[in-house]
């Protein structure tokens, strides 16, 4: 578990680089069993065919370089690709948006995803602070935690209680437990999520900084929560 | 229960045997000569029960005290130190303190840390000194401490300018001391009794964590309520906190809610923490009840002092005015509680007891013309029902027939022999305040607005979650 997640952020640092690009905090997250999404990274096209090949269409292509980290900013993400002369299409396209955005951007190779469905967004993320050390933080996406900061704060290690009343303890849990005749969301894979983060991190803290998992997508009871997004920063 | 080492090392700064006050002088309003004062005029009454040792180089006796011309020359039996004389002398004087084997300090001194570089370099040697020789250190830069049952005052404000509050079960510690000695002189004219007031200014060794873990043993300590402006190890503090917790709740006031992390942050995480959202994070993890201000504090821990814990989040109102009953019930909602739903039994009793134009239920309203029995029987009834967890009594004094010495009996007595908690809510002026202190004094926590009780009780059961939470851990 640590050592495959420690392998991935010695790589990184042995390069010279302090973040992570979107693959490599997934491994780090999936070495610890939190669940992303089923995808590979893709060196060539023809290696980017493969692989929607295996994954299914609709996919999504995310083009990884250490040197773009806003990847939306800078258009080189693209989202429910139908087929292999779409693939083709948007692989050059996202190739030229990189070299517009940053003509030194050095390419690691273009992550091919499943177009997943889409779920309740939540924020899970970790921040360090000079006197209680690494605190980890929950919330809603979107709006909810772009405007309304309606974020909260615990101290790694928590325990099961704390992610708990961390849930609940946001403005929008409502959100979560089913306002307007949904369903509820899981919550409880989300207490497993908050708890393996902040194991992690624990694990970690000499090496990590801050981090954020955004947006999770959490499906409703049952149904799990995928990571949809990662970014991990060391120190 | 293993008692640990800290109680050992910290008893001698709430009950030495014999103080040195380094520094005493009998020259009036001076720092020196004010604690002087205080250890002398609290052995003459009979509440400091050591021996008091002036140190001085420069005098002989002050009031008919002999002056111990150095640290050398003090009687062995020493095992306090208080500190007033100038920073730049202060580590060649705890090298005399370690020699001497004296192993509780109090710096009252200023001049350290908080002026800069120089003064920390000051601090850094002392802190060496008190480590290497076992010796622990309050302050410098502080009031120090007061506990009215052993006649331990440091506070260097003379008595004449500031009251000192009568003992209690209630603990304060604050980093600041102008705010300790203003709120002791408030909590002398509130009525709030203080067991042990602790100012530790700088720390540069007994910190929170460490006060926190005296306390758990400190059996005259029902309560801890803190000042914080700032915490030093994060980690210590959090550990301390959730031990005491578990024992005895703990109210915490912490300054700079608007400060934000200077750092730069390049997470969205980062940018969304703030030092005061990890506070906030750290006293929700711990169980440490966060105050708004310093009413909040003292209102909260007064009625854990006085109160008995709630079983649950259900809140009977009895009150003698229609609005205020109002005000309550929305103030029981505002804090997170539950208006109880009264039993079929209750109710009944209520109706068949008071008169026609009461209104039984909840809040029962036993109206403007009433009596102390009228409030008797609500109480009676809502200390009886099982849906009631805790109780709000709302006293209006004004109204014409209501026999103000035998409410508050009546207050008093169920307060006492009920299980469920009791406060009390008084609205009023001069005269309403004459009584509210009476209530008080016979042991009911009284709040001058409905919101106010409330949120003590809010208090109370979130405190009570806690414990919940965490039993069987």
């Amino acid at each position: 578990m640590k050592e495959d997640a420690l392998k991935v952020i010695k790589d990184v640092l042995g390069k010279g680089r302090k973040e992570l690009v979107e693959y490599e905090a997934k491994q780090v997250l999936k070495a610890y069993g939190l669940p992303v999404p089923d995808e590979k990274l893709a060196k060539t096209l023809d290696e980017a065919l493969e692989y929607a090949g295996e994954i299914g269409y609709p996919v999504v292509l995310k083009l990884m370089s250490p040197q773009i980290l806003h990847k939306s900013d800078a258009r080189v993400v693209a989202l429910n690709i139908k087929n292999e002369d779409e693939l083709k299409k948007k692989w050059e396209e996202i190739h030229e948006n990189a070299k517009k955005y940053r003509p030194d951007a050095e390419i690691l190779g273009v992550l091919v995803a499943p177009m997943l469905k889409p779920g309740r967004e939540v924020i899970i993320g970790v921040t360090e602070d000079p006197q209680f050390g690494h605190a980890i933080m929950f919330g809603l996406g979107g709006i909810f935690v772009e405007i309304l900061k309606d974020v909260t704060f615990r101290i790694i290690p928590i325990e099961e209680k704390d992610a708990w009343a961390m849930i609940k303890s946001i403005k929008g849990y409502p959100i979560l437990a089913g306002a307007r005749g949904e369903p509820p969301a899981d919550m409880e894979a989300l207490v497993k999520m908050i708890l393996k983060v902040s194991e992690l991190v624990d694990d970690l803290k000499d090496y990590i900084k801050e981090m954020d998992l955004n947006p999770v997508f959490v499906y409703n009871e049952g149904e799990g929560a995928v990571v949809v997004d990662a970014r991990i920063i060391l120190k | 229960m293993e008692v640990p080492k800290i109680v050992e090392e910290l008893k001698p700064f709430f009950e030495p045997k014999a103080v040195a006050i380094i520094g005493a002088t009998n020259k009036k309003g001076k720092v020196g000569n004010v604690i002087f004062e205080n250890f002398k005029r609290n052995k003459e009454k009979g509440i400091f029960k050591g021996n008091i040792y002036p140190v001085n180089p420069k005098l002989d006796e002050i009031d008919g005290y002999k002056v111990y011309k150095s640290v050398k020359e003090l009687p062995n039996d020493t095992d306090l130190a208080v500190i007033s004389i100038p920073a730049p002398f202060v580590p060649a004087t705890m090298r005399d303190i370690a020699e001497k084997g004296i192993k509780a300090v109090i710096i009252i001194t200023g001049g350290f840390g908080e002026l800069g570089e120089e003064g920390k370099k000051l601090e850094r040697e002392i802190y060496e000194i008190a480590k290497a020789n076992g010796i622990r250190v309050i302050g410098p830069n502080c009031v120090g401490v007061y506990v009215p049952d052993t006649g331990v005052d440091t506070v260097f404000l003379p008595e004449e300018k500031m009251d000192r509050p009568k003992s209690g079960p209630i603990a304060f510690v604050s980093q600041s001391g102008a705010f300790a000695a203003a709120m002791l002189d408030w909590a002398a004219l509130a009525g709030i009794g203080i067991g042990k007031m602790v100012s530790y200014g700088n720390k540069i060794d007994v910190d929170d964590a460490d006060l926190m873990d005296y306390f758990i043993y400190d059996e005259q300590i029902k309560v801890v309520t803190f000042y914080i402006e700032g915490v030093k190890d994060g980690r210590k503090f959090i550990e301390a906190a959730k031990r005491i917790t578990k024992v005895k709740p703990v109210i915490a006031l912490k300054s700079g809610r608007t400060e934000y992390g200077a750092k730069a942050a390049s997470s969205h995480t980062g940018s969304l923490a703030g030092a005061d959202v990890i506070y906030d994070a750290v006293f929700k993890q711990t169980g440490i009840i966060r105050a708004e201000d310093f009413e909040h504090m003292f209102d909260t821990a007064k009625a854990f002092a006085k109160c008995k814990l709630p079983k649950g989040d259900r809140v009977g109102i009895v009150t003698d005015g229609g609005g205020a009953g109002v005000m309550a019930s929305d103030a029981v909602a505002k804090f997170g509680l539950k208006m109880a739903q009264l039993s079929e039994e209750t109710l009944n009793f209520l109706k068949e007891n008071l008169p026609p134009h009461a209104v039984a239920g909840n809040p029962t309203d036993v109206v403007g013309d009433t009596d102390a029995q009228r409030y008797k029987i609500a109480i009676e009834a809502f200390v009886n029902d099982p849906n009631v967890d805790a109780i709000l009594v709302i006293v209006l004094f004004q109204v014409p027939l209501l026999n103000e010495e035998e409410v508050i009996e009546i207050l008093a007595e169920y307060a006492k022999k009920s299980e469920k908690p009791i406060v009390a809510v008084a609205m009023g002026g001069r005269k309403t305040e004459h009584y509210a202190k009476l209530l008080e004094e016979k042991g009911v926590p009284v709040y001058p607005t409905p919101e106010r009780g409330v949120r003590a009780l809010a208090d109370l059961v979130r405190y009570v979650k806690y414990l919940e939470k965490v039993k069987g851990e």
